[in-house]
């Protein structure tokens, strides 16, 4: 069993929250729709499972087309932001309720509902109602309901949003153990950049209705497609620094920030890199060297604010106009005021063109010319 | 004029004084309620008091004897009679059916106005008029429409019966035709109050139910009944207590008749009051429906605190 | 096309169409059948108000509303005009200004109650809720009678005040509720910064709960409107209410004038019906005595 989403479209009035999405969920895989709040990840999502109907194009599951189907016809499973418990139910109630509609007898649903107790050790508060439980325990029984019964696949709207952060890792193991017991496409919607590279197989980032970048949480992460995705993936945030290229050199290509200048590690042969060309440059806060001294291939920078996060240190820089994000090793401290020297490690550069999109370069291994 | 400024000045100063003690942060509670519950005290608690004296005494408003002290015989003969055992008993037949007639049918109006649909608030005005119409108006339109002659309802059952269709003649008839009125006049108003209730379910839960593929009976019984449920009751006690008053529509409508037929306890006050001006058997009996009315209202109250509770 | 007819059956939850539209029309018009009829008398004629069989298209006459307004009168030579227009002002501010009071009253208390509660508070909302469940005629002795002695029997301050005492209990515990509902953590951020006790009332709590004291207006207006056991007893012939002279229209010599009666009740409607049109959306919400938590 698979998803297909073609040229998907949702349109609200004049809003169009979903625009000509293409997305393929195959067998057992779990996708991951990362954005911002309002990127229409969440109309996607309830337009997969029938609770929203599309405006354009198709969904199918397996080789059927469902655009018509209402959500009951469709059998997918879903577990709701706010669990969406029956309160008036037990917790065992709950768990059987979707067995209901398929006509079995007392014994197995007991059966089914026991087992997937065990599974989410909620054996203890079978008896309860959902008014009773601690948030964790809520959201397990809402993931137990979904997985209760045979679904053709899983839809997850933001699961474990309303989770303390020491619940939400034990929570994302668990729910990911179960996934893989599962074997059916499975779709989580979250804005948690963190629940998405630890869960999904694939990451899809959308923004304003559309699909940025579809792609492993490592591809995601090491090569993001635009400078959106670019900035939105990665904590601290990438640094995004507008540059112009001046010349190239052997040990790379100059380029000019601000008023300084900087040579960096990347093969100035590429095409799209013709002299005076607008880019923006992107390092993440932890691809920076300290250097000692000042060289051509290093930045300048004041040290602004120092944030210590434990076992790094989180500096706030500025390169002229430019402010910068740096991690250091705690051990490093430099002293507010005083002027650093970075150097970028190679191959962890990302150039993105006036386009937004990013620019596949060949990196120089070092020391040797181009 | 010197003396007088004088005055004025010492006067402003202990009225400053004053109006600072009464503004003290501590005072702003009750400063604030006084107003609500003078007007109260004045309009309700005092009479309510004073009947409670009459009730003691052998009064008659009719009369310009000086009132004697009876004691608790009042209560007593108020509650060794037949006839008011007969009066409440009809009442509670009126009240029962009433209010029985009015949940089903505010209940399934309810059901309709739940979803939205073009139109909606426009028809949603038509049902509730009802509601808005005085109680002469009601009762005077039944009458003419129970009417034997010129009545539409009894225009329209002629063409199904052999003989001259007259309601208020029967007891049966004349309980029929006031419950009737009462509950088409009041079903609109358990109709919002179902209304609140359905609109107060939260969304995802039929979403739920819809990706769980529950039934139709399923989804009401499991999601939409528990959440009404409490405002069920809050309706049936709420309508209890109003319909316990009901006057109006029952004196315009039958008079109490045919016989007592369809006298309800409040009618019957009415007339012991100021028919017969037996001011004081009218105070005891009335402190008893006001007893049973507390119980209501407590009841009441029950069932607000348990709402409370189901919705957070 | 296929794809569109096919979308046709395409529905959202909670949704219906012009179908339920339809549905729902032919309920509500039976429902509102028998005020219809009261509407279609008012234009009829005596004749053809009591016509058999019935009469559902006939001749519309304004006579019946005329008739409100001027009585046919011989010694007047011609007509004369009746009182039914003090009738109405009466009504109307009567109403008015004893829903506004208790309104204004209630708000007050309801603060209290919410805000800087009381030793014993709940006995006393107890108190004021069993005042309001307490049939009328368990109080209406002593009223009369009390009215009789102080001479407000008659004036529009007797009736106004007895209306507001009856109106205060809803408006208490309604507000009140709605007072609940704000987060009193805003009201004490204003008072850091400086806001005074009558600035957070009157700039942070009221404007916060101003559907909810609609509701709570229209609400006791409809219960007001209609009242017709005091007012027979305790208004007098400058203070009269409608409903009141309403009744009264129906011991004529010739058995009651259902025209004219209709006419009345039709007038009498046109106001309350159009201030419960537009506080709709209010009075859905007020109805459950603000038990219902959005």
């Amino acid at each position: 069993m698979t998803i297909e989403l073609l040229q998907l479209t949702k349109q609200f009035g004049k809003l169009t929250a979903v625009d000509r999405i293409d997305l393929k969920i195959g067998e057992g895989e779990v996708l991951c729709l990362l954005g911002p709040s309002g990127c229409g990840k969440t109309t996607t999502l309830r337009m997969i499972a029938g609770l929203e109907f599309a405006s354009d194009g198709e969904i199918r599951l397996g080789d059927v087309r469902v655009n018509e189907l209402a959500a009951r016809e469709r059998n997918v499973a879903m577990t709701f932001q706010f669990y969406a418990l029956y309160p008036s139910l037990t917790v065992a109630e709950n768990l059987a309720y979707p067995l209901h509609a398929e006509a079995l007898s007392a014994g197995e649903i007991a059966r089914r509902v026991d087992q997937i107790a065990r599974i989410l050790q909620l054996g203890p508060v079978l008896k309860r109602r959902p008014g009773q439980l601690a948030e964790g325990e809520k959201q397990r029984v809402a993931v137990g309901r979904s997985i209760i019964r045979d679904a053709v696949c899983f839809l997850f709207d933001e699961p474990l949003s309303r989770l303390d952060v020491q619940l939400r890792e034990t929570m994302r193991g668990e729910i990911k153990a179960v996934l893989e017991g599962l074997n059916k496409p499975t779709v989580i919607v979250t804005h948690d950049q963190l629940e998405a590279l630890t869960m999904a197989d694939r990451i899809a980032v959308m923004r304003d209705g559309r699909i940025e970048q579809v792609a492993s949480p490592h591809e995601i992460f090491a090569r993001p497609a635009n400078l959106f995705v670019a900035g939105f993936i990665g904590t601290p945030q990438m640094n995004l620094l507008p540059v112009k290229l001046v010349d190239r050199t052997t040990d790379g290509v100059r380029f000019a920030l601000g008023e300084a200048t900087v040579i960096l590690p990347v093969n100035g042969a590429t095409s799209a890199l013709r002299p005076s060309a607008a880019l923006t440059i992107g390092v993440r806060p932890r691809a920076f060297d300290l250097a000692a001294q000042p060289a051509p291939d290093t930045i300048a920078a004041r040290v602004d604010i120092i944030e210590p996060m434990g076992a790094e240190t989180l500096l706030h820089l500025l390169a002229g106009e430019h402010e910068l994000r740096v991690v250091v090793d705690r051990r490093t401290r430099p002293a507010i005021g005083s002027t650093v020297h970075l150097r970028c490690k190679p191959n962890q550069l990302h150039l993105f063109g006036t386009d937004e999109q990013r620019l596949d370069l060949r990196t120089v291994p070092a020391g040797v010319p181009a | 004029m010197a003396v007088v400024s004088a005055q004025q000045v010492t006067g402003e100063r202990s009225a400053g004084g004053f109006w600072a003690w009464l503004m003290a942060p501590e005072r702003r509670g009750p400063l604030l309620v006084t107003p609500a519950l003078l007007v109260l005290f004045v309009m309700n608690i005092f009479p309510l008091l004073w009947s409670f004296g009459l009730s003691f005494f052998n009064y008659r408003a009719n009369r310009q004897t000086v009132p004697t002290f009876e004691g608790l015989q009042f209560y007593q003969r108020v509650l060794t009679d037949e006839n008011v055992w007969e009066r409440f008993q009809t009442t509670a037949i009126i009240v029962g059916s009433s209010v029985l007639v009015q949940l089903i049918v505010g209940f399934l109006l309810a059901l309709m106005f739940a979803r939205s649909f073009p139109l909606r608030r426009i028809l949603l005005m038509l049902v509730l008029t009802p509601m808005m119409l005085s109680f002469v108006s009601v009762g005077v339109f039944f009458k003419l429409y129970y009417e034997p002659t010129f009545g539409l309802v009894s225009w329209a059952l002629n063409h199904f019966m052999d003989e001259r269709f007259v309601l208020l003649a029967t007891p049966a008839g004349a309980i029929a035709g006031i419950v009737f009125a009462d509950a088409w006049m009041w079903s609109p108003f358990v109709m919002l109050l179902v209304l609140a209730g359905l609109v107060s379910v939260p969304k995802y839960l039929y979403e739920a139910a819809e990706i769980d593929r529950a039934s139709w009976w399923r989804r009401f019984s499991t999601i939409t009944f528990p959440y009404i449920k409490s405002l069920l009751l809050l309706a049936v006690l709420f309508r209890t207590i109003e319909t316990f008053k009901l006057f109006d529509i029952v004196y315009i409508i039958t008079e109490g008749g045919p016989g007592s037929a369809t006298e309800t306890i409040a009618v019957y006050v009415y007339r012991q009051a100021f028919q017969f001006f037996r001011t004081s058997q009218s105070a005891a009996l009335a402190y008893i429906i006001l007893f049973v009315v507390i119980v209501l209202t407590n009841l009441y109250l029950y069932a607000v605190q348990r709402r409370e509770q189901e919705v957070t | 096309m296929a794809a569109a007819a096919r979308r046709g059956r395409q529905r959202e939850l909670g949704k219906a169409g012009w179908g339920w539209t339809a549905l729902v029309a032919v309920v509500s018009i039976i429902y509102f059948f028998p005020v219809l009829w009261i509407i279609l008398t008012a234009f009829k004629t005596r004749t053809d108000a009591l016509a058999i069989p019935p009469k559902l298209f006939f001749t519309p006459t304004l006579d019946n509303f005329i008739g409100v307004f001027y009585r046919a009168s011989i010694s007047a030579g011609g007509a004369q005009e009746t009182n039914f227009p003090l009738y109405f002002f009466n009504s109307i501010f009567i109403a008015g200004t004893s829903v506004l009071l208790a309104l204004i009253v209630g708000t007050l208390a309801a603060y209290a109650f919410s805000r800087h509660p009381l030793r014993g508070n709940d006995t006393y909302l107890f108190i004021i809720l069993t005042t309001r469940m307490m049939p009328p005629i368990v109080v209406i002795i002593p009223i009369f009678l009390m009215f009789r002695l102080s001479g407000l029997a008659g004036s529009y301050w007797g009736i106004i005040l007895l209306y507001t005492a009856f109106n205060i209990p809803f408006s208490v515990w309604l507000v009140k509720s709605f007072f609940d509902e704000l987060n009193p953590e805003i009201e004490d951020a204003a008072r850091m910064d400086g806001a005074t006790e009558r600035q957070v009332f009157f700039g942070m709590c009221l404007p916060q709960i101003l559907a909810g004291l609609a509701a709570t207006f229209v609400f006791g207006l409809i219960l007001t409107w209609n009242e017709f056991l005091f007012a027979l007893l305790l208004t007098g012939v400058d203070t009269r209410t409608v409903p009141v002279a309403m009744a009264r229209t129906l011991g004529g010599e010739v058995g009651v004038d259902y025209g004219l009666l209709a006419a009345i009740v039709t007038l009498f409607l046109i106001p309350i019906f159009f201030v419960t049109f537009l506080l709709q959306n209010q009075l859905l919400r007020g109805v459950t005595f603000g038990t219902v938590k959005r």
